[in-house]
């Protein structure tokens, strides 16, 4: 089987507080493969870390264990201004690139891309009025349609909002307090009681959305 | 081939990519439309297209030669002219003044004939033709600080189509200007439109979609969708915003 796109192998972060008693205050876990292109949603509320995956796969924050894998190389093996030819995070207008240089670059790899195969998009600014939805949306499949992996992440708070998600995405990744499950498509994902909750009114009747 | 071109512009900015791949292509006699949110990197990416930025990779062509990286003053020299998002008019100096030094004989001439600048009375002719082209025939001796917001606007495009263009680059337009000052601009544009090849970046996409022939869209320093208005207006999102209501 070819090199997966992205994986994320027992990845695990977690923040502590207390310099000789560690209380963990968060903890994130994730273990996701995504082998073809692909655009894929992220729902969940702030501060359950979306924000923090986001991080972990571009390079930017450093895992507290496992691994994540952009075209079989390890993001944290590649040289710092060199990551985001493999994996970019936009956080809603602006591209977001902030290493911790822990080691020399000069021992590090080569990203061997010149431009980012994994697209992260950080609640784009979604508005009905100007019409740039359209060409965002088309702009994700764009990026698909030349094999790069595509993730929009969003905290749905209007209809419309779970209505371009369902355009476009094709696999859905819910994120609740650290916690990451990932749904083979909207319906699926639907069905959980957890995401029904959280997207309270705008959680669509179930019968519009059986898998 | 295209009048102007952009090919994989790429530039950075510490840690902030600015320009991620930018292809654009402004056919000549055309009104080619550069839209895009705020912070979507319109204006970087015009300031590496004028050369006030160097892009760190990817090349800038005009007319098939390469200006990658050439000073300001030598794009300007082979014919392309820009006004600002910021104006930059010189208050003290009437309309006409501020023509008549646009001028590219007058250019020439250098600082010693300026100040006999009245005496030129065939200068002084050609300027006020550009002024009456751009609506202002009439204010030849009204001092640019007096003219109105939308009033120095149009003064502003005078200049730079003084120094007669190949190419005429106008960025944000329509900023700071209100509704009615927006109209008047737009049919100043719309007149232009017969005789010189432009190019418009814009935050207003209302302004752009009725004035262009081709609009790319530049989102998170890419360009993200490019075509026709007509074409861009088939999206379904495109056609429930503002853009795709009919009046």
């Amino acid at each position: 089987m070819s090199v997966p796109i992205l994986e994320i192998e027992g990845l695990v972060k977690r923040y502590a507080t207390g310099l000789f008693q560690q209380k963990e205050t968060f903890r994130l876990e994730a273990d996701l493969t995504f082998h073809d292109s692909t655009i894929v949603g992220i729902l969940g509320p702030n501060g359950s870390g979306k924000t923090t995956l986001f991080e972990l796969i571009t390079g930017s924050n450093v895992p507290s264990a496992g691994n994540v894998r952009v075209m079989g190389r390890n993001i944290h093996d590649v040289k710092y201004a060199e990551r985001d030819r493999l994996a970019i995070h936009y956080h809603q207008s602006y591209q977001v690139r902030r290493y911790r240089r822990t080691r020399p670059s000069l021992l590090m790899q080569a990203a061997g891309h010149d431009y980012p195969i994994v697209h992260l998009f950080d609640e784009p600014q979604f508005n009905t009025q100007d019409g740039y939805i359209g060409f965002m949306l088309d702009f994700f499949r764009k990026l698909r349609a030349q094999g790069r992996l595509v993730f929009v992440c969003l905290h749905p708070n209007e209809p419309y909002h779970l209505e371009l998600m369902e355009e476009v995405c094709e696999r859905y990744v819910f994120v609740l307090a650290g916690r990451i499950r990932g749904f083979p498509n909207f319906g699926s994902m639907l069905q959980e009681p957890d995401i029904r909750t959280y997207l309270g009114k705008l959680a669509p009747s179930e019968a519009e959305h059986l898998p | 081939m295209a009048l102007f071109e952009a090919h994989g512009i790429h530039k950075r900015f510490g840690h902030q990519v600015v320009l991620e791949q930018i292809n654009l292509s402004f056919e000549s006699n055309q009104l080619s439309g550069v839209i895009g949110p705020n912070g979507a990197g319109k204006t970087t990416c015009f300031n590496v297209l004028t050369g006030r930025f160097k892009p760190d990779r990817g090349q800038v062509l005009f007319d098939g030669e390469d200006i990658t990286g050439l000073a300001p003053n030598g794009i300007a020299r082979r014919g392309i002219s820009r006004s600002f998002q910021i104006m930059s008019l010189f208050d003290e100096y009437s309309a006409l003044e501020n023509l008549l030094i646009a001028l590219p004989e007058v250019r020439k001439r250098g600082f010693s004939m300026m100040r006999r600048l009245d005496a030129d009375s065939e200068a002084a002719d050609r300027a006020s033709c550009v002024l009456a082209r751009v609506g202002l025939a009439g204010s030849e001796h009204r001092r640019a600080g007096d003219l109105a917001y939308g009033e120095r606007r149009s003064l502003e495009i005078g200049v730079a189509l003084a120094a007669e263009p190949r190419l005429l680059l106008l960025d944000e337009p329509t900023s700071g200007l209100g509704a009615d000052a927006t109209a008047r601009l737009a049919e100043l544009v719309r007149s232009l439109k017969s005789d010189y090849s432009i190019v418009v970046i814009e935050h207003d996409m209302r302004f752009l979609f009725d004035l262009a022939d081709t609009i790319s869209v530049i989102h998170w320093g890419q360009v993200i969708a490019s075509g026709t208005p007509e074409a861009l207006r088939e999206n379904k999102w495109v056609r429930r915003s503002m853009l795709g209501r009919v009046e």
